[in-house]
């Protein structure tokens, strides 16, 4: 009764709003930013229902129909949306893990302005040096969405991104990397810490022969007095 | 003695000159604090603890394009001022903008007026019951401190506006910050107003002057729909895309800076000044890309981005009256790069 009363509640609130022409009306955004690196590739993907889309997303969630999104709706559409993405790395489709789901309150949706935050990771078997490909494609609900993807520039400086390529709605994104070697500086620091270790290890052994000399020599001093 | 002092006089005059002659180092923060301790002297305790947070505090990210009754926006509402605290506002952004810069501001502000009283944000017929925006849902917030030494800031905003300005010393700088405008076009007293008309106009300005090799390097393939980097993504920086500004020539050069000063010279002209050496210094690797129809009138979105920048330039939703942008700086939001 209490969930019925909910539902009546919220639809007549629904009622109640007028097209805010100031915002998304009927389209669901989902945009996308791609992290890479050598043995990950992070996922962040924000989704926005416009105001005419929100009851029709809110019930995509909401699968008891008690008017909330729980922690178990909310993780439950946040894996189905994830089956509708295919991430693959050289070719090989890889398995995405999705790490964390944020949800609006109903109200923020209902105005055009509430965003889903999810956030997805996928482990890769770490990149040799060489040329490599990520390529990311979306499908979730294309009836009704818009898409934008984006590759973030990577932190680590092995990475350096060439060709990016995605279709006019992109659903999807193929990104053309390099992985180059070890960076001659960390091989050089290396080279550094090995070359002052040993000349650390070198001092401490001829300061030790130093010492045992001149308690020898002492010892000798005082033997002959 | 009698022939040394005046040599010594002229010795004092002319060595500024001869070490180069610098004007005063700013002009502008001096300014900008009295104009901030002015308006702080309006307020009553209570209502000066509402709009004054520490420098560091989370309210310094918490910003908003969204009207009220969806974005809470911490500060003191113009709307509930008195016309002395509400002059002292107004003042205290003119100090910080430039003249340009804060008609820009007045511009979008007014635009949102009448977008309200067009209709907008009205629920079941109940103005105000649900979507709030109009001159009266701006809003101002101090960070820190005014200081003409340590770091502080100002926010100002509500629907269709975000000017964060950090003031570090005789630094000042405007990112992030989002200029917008709904709609692009209005009348006011008989005046036609476009508050971001230039940006609209500079933009297929460019566009329309790259050849057609240059065009292919320019024109992305693809539908942007929305900004990529609005609010709530900060510290993110996309790859590049689109043409580098070193395969544009002088003149193309000077269009693309052009574009940019209309975002970086909303701040006064001092820092703006400052800030367009920058860019220029990274032009080489500030690329410029667009998105959609290249005529004039069309529907396009466009992106500027360098190494101390980023800008773009979305219309939503297919709608040519309905405007969003984004200004950035990836190595120095919220004055980062000053504040140790």
């Amino acid at each position: 009764m209490m969930n019925l009363l909910r539902r009546l509640l919220l639809f007549a609130w629904l009622a109640t709003i007028a097209p805010a022409n100031a915002h998304r009306l009927d389209e669901y955004l989902q945009a996308t930013r791609i992290s890479v690196d050598l043995a990950r590739v992070d996922l962040e993907i924000d989704l926005t229902p416009g105001v005419a889309l929100a009851s029709k997303v809110f019930s995509w969630i909401d699968t008891n129909r008690d008017g909330e999104i729980s922690n178990a709706e909310g993780e439950a559409y946040a894996q189905e949306m994830l089956r509708w993405v295919v991430l693959k790395v050289d070719g090989w489709p890889v398995p995405i893990t999705l790490v964390d789901a944020n949800f609006p309150p109903f109200r923020e949706m209902s105005l055009g302005m509430g965003t889903i935050r999810l956030r997805a990771t996928a482990r890769v078997p770490a990149a040799a040096a060489g040329r490599h490909q990520v390529s990311f494609l979306n499908m979730h609900r294309p009836e009704s969405s818009v898409y934008l993807v984006n590759a973030l520039v990577p932190a680590n400086p092995r990475l350096q991104f060439a060709d990016q390529r995605r279709d006019f709605a992109q659903h999807g994104l193929t990104l053309d990397y390099t992985v180059t070697a070890d960076s001659p500086p960390d091989r050089t620091l290396a080279l550094l810490v090995a070359l002052a270790m040993a000349g650390s290890l070198f001092l401490r052994h001829r300061h030790a022969l130093a010492r045992v000399k001149i308690n020898s020599a002492t010892l000798h001093k005082e033997n002959h007095t | 003695m009698k022939t040394t002092l005046p040599a010594l006089i002229l010795l004092a005059l002319a060595l500024p000159l001869a070490v180069g002659f610098q004007p005063r180092a700013n002009s502008v923060t001096p300014k900008v604090v009295d104009a901030a301790n002015a308006f702080l002297a309006t307020l009553s305790d209570a209502d000066r603890s509402k709009c004054t947070f520490g420098f560091a505090s989370s309210q310094r990210t918490g910003w908003s394009n969204l009207p009220t009754g969806i974005f809470h926006r911490n500060g003191l509402r113009l709307g509930d001022m008195t016309p002395q605290q509400h002059a002292a506002v107004l003042k205290l952004v003119a100090a910080a903008l430039s003249r340009e810069g804060y008609q820009k501001v007045t511009d979008i502000m007014n635009g949102d007026e009448v977008l309200k009283n067009a209709g907008g944000g009205r629920t079941g017929g109940r103005p105000g019951g649900g979507l709030r925006f109009g001159l009266d849902e701006y809003y101002i917030a101090l960070l820190g401190t005014p200081s003409a030494t340590t770091p502080w800031m100002i926010q100002f905003g509500g629907h269709h506006l975000a000017i964060n300005v950090t003031v570090v010393g005789a630094n000042s700088v405007m990112t992030p910050s989002l200029p917008a405008a709904q709609p692009a076009k209005y009348i006011l007293n008989g005046q036609t107003i476009r508050p971001l008309g230039h940006e609209n106009d500079k933009g297929f300005a460019l566009i329309n002057a790259l050849n057609a090799a240059q065009l292919k390097r320019a024109v992305l393939n693809y539908s942007v729909t929305d900004l990529v980097l609005g609010p709530g993504t900060d510290g993110k920086v996309i790859q590049p895309e689109g043409i580098p500004a070193s395969e544009l020539d002088a003149s193309q050069q000077a269009l693309l800076l052009d574009i940019a000063h209309e975002w970086v010279g909303i701040l006064n002209d001092e820092a703006a000044n400052a800030k367009m050496a920058e860019i220029k210094a990274g032009l080489p690797q500030t690329y410029f890309a667009w998105s959609g129809d290249t005529k004039n009138g069309g529907l396009a979105y466009y992106r500027i981005q360098g190494p101390t920048l980023l800008i773009e330039y979305a219309p939503q939703q297919g709608d040519l009256e309905h405007i969003h942008t984004i200004y950035r700086d990836p190595t120095n939001d919220y004055g980062a790069k000053l504040v140790r």
